[in-house]
């Protein structure tokens, strides 16, 4: 493995700095789609949020809060994944899963922007929102954990953490000429491979990975007390809501990575270092997640139906018979299927990567699909005074954006892709 | 100290909805925005139906929901009980409106100069020009670029920014000249009374003095400072039978 | 202790009170729906957590990155 290291005018690895036709039309694509998505929020800025199909609660019949704060929670969900699986790395020594450990820290990082970014554009008035949180921002508001923990402690602690585990590889990448060298050298910031200096980083990436777990179940849990605590909102007060948008943070985040992995597999060739054993263990760890997240919502259901108040009803019967029921058992059969498949790959040793990309796109939609579900019924059906039932479909202008923020993201991660090693590089031998 | 509240008296109330229109006016809420709304409610089955109204103002709760998750402190309490918005500092994140158990939150969903919608009626012509003086709608009333109150908030009338949120603030305006709030002032029956429940010579407390009443939603501990009296809280199965203009 | 624990922890330490400080000197987490509590008491004190978060995590940056004592 040191043969590459002592060549000089080598290319760069894993197809960094070379341009491909392939990439330049994912690029392409991404790159529309962010614009059709900076179009859309334009033109919910010009007119204002009527743009969207959210009306007021109450005597308009509408939902306040929409398909943005759906994402919201979401992207946040998603940021799971990354930090989770590089710290569990680190604790538990899974050395083999080494090979996503980036991927999953850069998916990380990017959910949460996309998530900081969802929320700008579910605010009616963003610019007072960029200042006034940083102002006047009140602990007792449930917001105060997503806007301190969540976007700025989690975000700044899964950059640091990935950019301290990148140094010793943007130090490897600067010894070779390249028209990135500059970049590298600046990135390496002075790293020196000694003994000293792996000792340290092996110990400041354990800690961290531990000061980062905690933090992690507070981010998320906080998410969920921003609904689980409201008592005038039926379908979100209960002790459930911060459990469960974890585990979901989870699925959805583990099913992300499954997918990334598999296509930075496919595409970079990388059979060897991202092996089968990871998607096995990647693939265990999303269907033990699942099978909680689904005796979760078994819990909620039979909560709902046993003996439920007036209020509750309406929305039970809502989720489960009504309006919502397309897309609430649409969401549990794509959390349900995939649980059941990866327990079949389980059980029989069997696992096939084609369906575990399948399987991780699948509970994605259908942790967008419960995220939605959280979020709109309890509006539109939840009201405790005689109010008409309302109805909340979203509109073109949120499909754009909320299409936006994917495509922002794609592109971030194909950026990264050419600028830097997207799979750790095999160390050099000491 | 002071402490205002409402009372409302069901027995009185007739559904004439004079005091909702009052509000419109006064405060000048653009479509579909109704700080104060009148249930008309129906309840059971032809033939042994039962009508009844329920006005809705903002309840002003002393234990607000709204108060407490807004983000960045714009929805307050003040001292005198009023539960008012700071459109200064709003962020419009609507987290208030979500929070609330009586609908009562209007945001700002259009940019104000369009939010009043389409008015059908030529005000430049000529001859309508020499009854109105010239004067083209909506006619904004000047009290509400005045900040109140000890805190000094820009926090009375509505539409001043796009994407803010907004709902009954009792009238803050005229209740700092010593008024009522203008539905309360409407009212032609004095279904709606108003007045500082702490002084227990005013009006409002001699009214309430000996008189059964109830809070809406009593039970999720928000304690409103608006008290209904001589009627029921509305059952679970009353239906409203008439629904308000929707369309923003 | 080395010069590089002293700082690191002293960063470390540093983060926390700030966020305590920010925390505290914020809207009064116990204070229910009074009108001061509409208020930050010290105006930015959410930026100043927010800063806490980031030099407590700063000071992994430090611990990794700093130069060593020893030659």
């Amino acid at each position: 493995m040191t043969v590459a290291h002592s060549r000089v005018n080598e290319p760069l690895p894993q197809g960094v700095g070379r341009l491909s036709r392939r990439w330049f039309l994912v690029v392409g694509l991404a790159t529309a789609g962010t614009a059709i998505g900076v179009v859309g929020w334009l033109v919910e800025h010009e007119q204002g949020m009527v743009a969207t199909g959210m009306r007021d609660v109450g005597t308009m019949g509408g939902a306040t809060w929409g398909l943005y704060i759906s994402m919201v929670v979401y992207f946040v969900g998603v940021s799971f994944a990354g930090i989770t699986v590089a710290a569990l790395i680190r604790l538990f020594n899974l050395e083999h899963l080494k090979g996503v450990a980036r991927m999953a820290e850069l998916l990380t990082v990017v959910a949460l922007l996309l998530g900081a970014l969802a929320i700008v554009v579910d605010l009616g008035q963003p610019l007072r929102g960029l200042v006034n949180l940083f102002r006047y921002a009140r602990p007792q508001s449930p917001f105060f954990g997503t806007f301190s923990l969540v976007v700025s402690g989690y975000l700044f602690s899964s950059l640091v953490y990935l950019y301290l585990t990148s140094r010793p590889d943007a130090a490897r990448l600067a010894a070779k000429p390249s028209k990135l060298q500059p970049l590298y050298r600046v990135w390496a910031a002075g790293y020196e491979d000694t003994p000293d200096q792996r000792a340290r980083d092996r110990r400041v990436t354990f800690w961290l990975a531990l000061a980062i777990l905690p933090l992690l179940i507070v981010a998320h849990s906080s998410l969920g007390f921003v609904f689980g605590l409201q008592v005038g909102r039926p379908g979100w007060f209960g002790t459930l809501q911060a459990p469960a948008f974890v585990v979901l943070a989870g699925v959805s985040g583990i099913g992300h990575l499954i997918v990334l992995a598999a296509l930075v597999r496919r595409v970079l060739h990388e059979e060897h270092r991202i092996g089968m054993e990871v998607f096995t263990w990647l693939g265990r760890f999303l269907m033990l997640l699942l099978f909680v997240y689904l005796y979760f919502v078994v819990v909620e259901i039979f909560t709902a139906i046993y003996q439920p108040t007036v209020n509750e009803q309406r929305i039970g019967d809502a989720l489960l018979t009504g309006e919502y029921a397309p897309v609430f058992w649409g969401s549990v059969a794509a959390l349900a299927l995939p649980a059941v498949g990866l327990a079949w790959m389980a059980v029989t040793r069997r696992w096939r990567i084609g369906w575990m990309v399948a399987f991780g796109a699948l509970v994605n939609l259908g942790a967008i699909g419960k995220r939605f579900l959280i979020v709109a019924p309890s509006q539109t059906h939840g009201q405790l005074l005689p109010y008409p039932v309302g109805t909340y479909t979203p509109s073109l202008v949120e499909y754009a954006v909320v299409l936006g923020l994917f495509s922002l993201g794609a592109l971030l991660i194909a950026g990264f892709m050419k600028l830097f090693p997207i799979v750790e590089m095999e160390e050099a031998a000491p | 100290m002071t402490r205002y509240a409402m009372a409302v008296d069901l027995n009185r109330c007739q559904g004439c909805r004079a005091c909702v229109e009052a509000c419109k006016i006064e405060n000048n809420t653009p479509n579909a925005v109704f700080w104060m709304h009148v249930f008309r409610l129906e309840e059971g089955e032809f033939p042994n139906t039962k009508m009844t109204f329920l006005p809705r103002p903002c309840q002003h709760c002393n234990n607000a929901p709204c108060v407490k998750v807004c983000p960045v402190g714009a929805r307050y309490k003040r001292e005198d009980g009023l539960v008012l918005t700071d459109f200064d500092r709003c962020i419009g994140c609507r987290y208030c409106e979500v929070a609330c158990p009586y609908g009562v939150n209007f945001f700002n969903w259009r940019n104000p100069e369009e939010a009043w919608g389409e008015y059908q009626i030529p005000f430049d012509d000529p001859d309508l020009a020499s009854v109105t003086g010239g004067a083209v709608p909506p006619y904004k009333n000047p009290d509400h670029d005045v900040r109140h109150g000890p805190e000094q908030r820009l926090t009375s009338g509505s539409a001043h920014f796009k994407g803010v949120m907004e709902k009954c603030t009792f009238c803050v305006h005229r209740v700092e000249q010593g008024m009522l709030p203008a539905c309360v002032d409407t009212c032609p029956v004095q279904a709606l009374r108003f007045g500082d429940v702490e002084d227990e010579d005013s009006p409002i407390s001699r009214f309430l003095r000996d008189k059964e009443s109830f809070q809406l939603l009593e039970e999720l501990g928000t304690d409103p400072s608006v008290v209904y009296v001589g009627g029921n809280p509305p059952s679970s199965h009353a239906r409203e039978i008439e629904r308000p203009l929707t369309g923003v | 202790m080395t010069r590089r624990g002293i700082v690191t922890g002293g960063l470390i330490v540093t983060g926390l009170a700030l966020m305590v400080l920010a925390y505290f000197a914020g809207a009064a987490p116990w204070c229910n729906t009074a009108v001061e509590c509409s208020n930050p008491r010290l105006e930015w004190s959410p930026a100043i957590f927010v800063v806490g978060v980031i030099v407590a995590f700063s000071s992994a940056l430090y611990y990794s990155m700093s130069k060593s004592d020893k030659k």
